[in-house]
């Protein structure tokens, strides 16, 4: 007897490969949308965490003090991104951050946070937990702004022969990870009277006005303790930016002292400093690079000088 | 003559209409979900965004004394604002967009006068001065402050009076 062989192939119905197809495009989609969200979302925690990290920059502006310190802490290691705009009257100063994603990969920076009214001098990208800030105010004569310094955990700087204003700055306002004696290993080195460091400091006769230059980079020149610091905590490149932004708020308000004086002049208060104020405005808005310094500075000093002297005070 | 009639109505045919049914039901669900997810997004966004805005100006205001803007620097004065200063600010084009705020607005409150917005031909006799004005801004905070102008009666001196700042900060850029 034959025995008929069962030729029956196994039968995959219509049914079953629609369902498959349509189940993996739905599954396809499901994943991706929820990685685009949770991409979108910490996008957006890290774009809040920029905004939230200037408003809280504010209290540390400084008023009447000669300077301010303090510390931010973040609940995770996260990445601070300085930018500077010269677009615009004033420029700006933007704030990106960035956190680890889950998989413990650096994210892409996140969408910058603006201030034109900030001025932040450190190295481009910062990374860590804790953060050192401190704050100067910017004269010239008059004060033009809050300058803040920023350092992260990892950055460490050994002042060597500093001159005592600045050691006092360091003690006073306990400095973070700011060495004037007993240097650890890791710091970086800034010499005020030899060379050959990481930064050499060259000062005009002991004051605190000068130059700057890291190794293999630009020269840069700084005529007051706020610039020197910001020279010694920003690359070349953010300290020449920034300089110009504070150089365009000088002009501005150097423009609104001068409509100040004007006004004030029909009221028994003549300051005779329109002419002084008008070419410093000028000045000033022409200002490139901070080789100008120097010039723009002995302006400023004889109108502080004027200033000073009158009996109804412009500033 | 014969007459062949196809019959179109399969059961594979009846199948495939279901699935496109049940997949057109799903389309709807998943839509239905997403606007759900986003409008709920969207609103803690918006949350968010104004609770910074408020954050913004509350700690905004209590600086904008001592801003090189406002700031009476003739003598050391702290939450002082220099009137003579501010109403130039008014004037000046430029500043409106550097503080990042919606409104900011500068009023004498003592001694109590009739309320009048300030100009450089009726100042110092008016009560606010108006730096930054738009239709849309949120609940202004507001702060105390000394307002300080130079007065050319007697030989001259700098007067005081007690005045008030509002402001209303700006979203996230």
């Amino acid at each position: 007897m034959i025995k008929m062989k069962n030729k029956k192939a196994f039968e995959i119905g219509f049914n079953l490969i629609f369902g498959i197809v349509v189940g993996a495009v739905i599954i396809f989609f499901a994943i991706y949308a929820t990685t685009k969200l949770i991409k979108t979302g910490e996008e957006i925690q890290s774009t809040e965490l920029g905004k939230e990290l200037g408003i809280i920059l504010n209290p540390i502006e400084t008023a009447f003090e000669t300077g301010k310190s303090d510390k931010i802490k973040f609940p995770e290691e996260t990445r601070l991104f300085n930018d500077c705009k010269l677009s615009g009257t004033f420029g700006a100063q933007e704030i990106s951050t960035a956190s680890k994603s889950l998989n413990g990969e650096w994210q892409k920076p996140s969408f910058p946070s603006s201030f034109r009214n900030k001025y932040l001098f450190s190295s481009s990208v910062l990374e860590g937990k804790t953060y050192f800030i401190f704050s100067k105010p910017f004269e010239m004569p008059f004060k033009v702004a809050s300058l803040i310094y920023i350092w992260d955990q990892n950055q460490a700087y050994c002042f060597i022969d500093a001159p005592r204003e600045i050691e006092s700055d360091v003690e006073d306002l306990n400095l973070n990870n700011i060495f004037t004696e007993n240097c650890t290993k890791e710091s970086k080195k800034v010499c005020f009277s030899t060379s050959g460091c990481d930064i050499d400091v060259s000062l005009d006769l002991g004051r605190i006005k000068g130059s700057l230059k890291r190794k293999n980079q630009e020269r840069v020149y700084f005529e007051d303790s706020a610039l020197l610091y910001a020279a010694i905590f920003s690359s070349p490149e953010i300290y020449e930016c920034q300089l110009r932004r504070l150089m365009k708020r000088t002009s501005e308000l150097s423009s609104l002292y001068y409509s100040k004086t004007i006004f004030l002049s029909q009221k028994r208060c003549n300051s005779n400093l329109e002419a002084d104020l008008s070419v410093f405005s000028n000045k000033t808005f022409s200002f490139n690079n901070s080789l100008q310094l120097r010039d723009i500075n002995l302006y400023a000093e004889e109108i502080r000088r004027k200033n000073d002297g009158l009996s109804c005070k412009l500033f | 003559m014969m007459v062949y009639h196809a019959s179109y109505f399969k059961k594979a045919q009846i199948k495939i209409q279901q699935m496109a049914f049940v997949l057109v039901a799903l389309l709807i669900f998943f839509s239905i979900v997403a606007l759900f997810y986003f409008s709920i997004a969207g609103k803690g966004l918006k949350e968010s965004a104004s609770s910074l805005r408020e954050a913004e100006a509350k700690e905004l205001i209590r600086k904008l004394a001592s801003s090189p803007e406002f700031s009476f620097t003739a003598s050391t004065c702290a939450n002082c604002i220099d009137l003579d200063k501010a109403l130039l600010m008014k004037y000046r084009e430029s500043y409106k967009e550097f503080f990042n705020l919606e409104f900011l607005q500068i009023e004498k409150i003592y001694p109590d006068s009739k309320k009048i917005e300030c100009d450089k031909l009726n100042y110092p006799d008016c009560t606010t001065i108006t730096i930054i004005d738009s239709n849309e801004f949120g609940s202004p905070k507001e702060a105390f402050v000394s307002l300080c102008r130079w007065e050319q009666e007697k030989s001259g001196y700098f007067k005081c009076e007690l005045g008030r700042i509002y402001a209303s900060g700006k979203g996230i850029d």
